[in-house]
């Protein structure tokens, strides 16, 4: 792309939108009558250097687009830290997280609210004020660096340099993973999976004679509904699954497609039964069918529980969109010709 | 006592907001007769009130929607071209600063000789 064109695509990004085409049009017909003149007094047309160097005496575009934007503030502790170009989206996002964080934090209260447990004022203030210092430290953070980036960036721009640097930097990044590879499978982290696994099982299996265990106090309340029941099975066998294939990993930690294949299947499983629970409608039932305290609590419990499980499956599908991803990495590092790589 | 690099930029941030005041009135008194953007740049210019393209742009389109100038897109030169020139109300207000500008001028100079 030509300097000029990608000097007005870089600007056009940053100028207001019901305007920017006008403003392009503009400055496009001033940027070329001064390379006209300046032709005319050399009587040769300009090198690419020279244009460039007309270019970026006009400054980065940041600050021309600055010029362009109404006065919408900056954020500034002696100097300036966001400027005005940024500033409008800078608030925008403080605005959306500060208001899902606060969501949350209702969210969260009001459950403890309807759980009967009480709250203080206290509680609720150091939480809005923990999140509000969270938020405004991470957001102002993120954007002053940004800010930082594109005020610097533009005045070392030169086509010739930023085509150098993305050249080595793209060669260093493929170098850098040829090299790396996908890496063994941490012994560390199948031993976790091992004992964790064997951990769970055993709960796993003590929780149908002990409900208790799962329940606490409540147990003499509620019990499992007979979903469980349905899921118990399947879920063993992927424990199970999980377990044999960390023991494997353990003796081979080379075998990675193994763990990545495995690691999918058991996903898909998991999903399979959370997919399952989703749509029981219930999940416990009273202990003593008799009481109303039982049947008061299990309707309570099965009110909440669905959106226990939406997380669970939000997680489930998380984790196996990152194994899929990591399977298709790996398939594809062992698929490509090794010959490039020394 | 401050440092001379911190002197210079002083002197140098108060000079920018002397003249900054007085572009206004550099571009409207420049604009009495119709040009565009780059030629009233270099009028300007060649007059020794040089003012970035970055500063004038913006500003022919405040004082555009602001109602003291017009414009119009034109082909000259083959290419087309946005002519700026002033308003009616441009012209009233110019003759206004410009009174302002002098009344200014001579109670400064009064001030200077004390």
């Amino acid at each position: 792309m030509p300097p000029l064109d990608r000097y007005l695509s870089n600007l056009a990004k940053l100028l207001p939108a019901d305007q920017r085409e006008d403003i392009l049009r503009e400055l496009s017909e001033d940027i070329h009558s001064e390379i006209d003149d300046k032709q005319s007094e050399l009587g040769r047309p300009l090198t690419a250097a020279e244009q460039l160097e007309l270019l970026k005496r006009r400054g980065n575009p940041l600050q021309v687009a600055a010029g362009y934007t109404d006065n919408k503030g900056t954020l500034a502790f002696g100097p300036q830290i966001i400027g005005p170009v940024l500033f409008p989206f800078y608030v925008r996002v403080l605005t959306f997280n500060l208001g899902l964080t606060f969501l949350i934090v209702g969210a969260i209260f009001a459950a403890i609210s309807l759980a009967g447990q009480p709250i203080h004022f206290a509680d609720l203030f150091s939480s809005v004020i923990l999140q509000l210092f969270l938020q405004l430290t991470a957001v102002t953070l993120i954007f002053a660096l940004v800010e930082k980036h594109l005020s610097r960036q533009p005045h070392d721009w030169s086509k010739e340099d930023f085509e150098k640097n993305l050249k080595a930097a793209m060669q260093s990044r493929i170098e850098k993973k040829i090299q790396s590879g996908p890496k063994e499978v941490s012994r560390f982290d199948s031993m976790a999976v091992l004992v964790a696994g064997s951990v769970a099982l055993l709960w796993l299996q003590s929780l149908w004679t002990n409900q208790y265990l799962l329940f606490g106090p409540a147990a003499s309340l509620i019990s499992l509904a007979p979903i469980w029941r349905v899921v118990y099975l399947p879920t063993v066998f992927i424990m199970l699954v999980a377990i044999f294939r960390a023991g494997i990993n353990i003796a081979r930690p080379d075998w990675v497609r193994f763990r990545d294949v495995v690691s999918v299947i058991l996903d898909a499983a998991s999903l399979a039964i959370v997919y399952t629970l989703m749509f029981a409608h219930t999940w416990v039932v009273p202990a003593d069918t008799a009481a109303s305290t039982s049947q008061h609590i299990a309707s309570v419990v099965n009110q909440w529980a669905p959106y226990s499980i939406f997380a669970s499956a939000v997680i489930a599908l998380a984790q196996a969109i990152h194994d899929l991803i990591r399977l298709y990495k790996n398939w594809r590092w062992h698929s490509a010709p090794q010959a490039t790589s020394r | 006592m401050p440092h001379s690099q911190d002197t210079s930029s002083l002197l140098e941030n108060l000079r920018m907001e002397l003249r900054r005041g007085s572009l206004i009135l550099a571009v409207l008194a420049g604009l009495r007769s119709e040009q565009y953007g780059y030629t009233l740049r270099k009028i300007l210019s060649d007059l020794g009130m040089e003012i970035e393209e970055g500063t004038l742009y913006p500003l022919l389109r405040r004082l555009e929607t602001q109602g003291l100038l017009l414009s119009e897109w034109r082909e000259a030169d083959k290419r087309n071209k946005r002519f700026y020139k002033l308003s009616p109300l441009g012209a009233e207000v110019l003759e206004k600063l410009l009174a302002e500008w002098k009344a200014i001028d001579s109670s400064l100079n009064q001030i200077v000789k004390g």
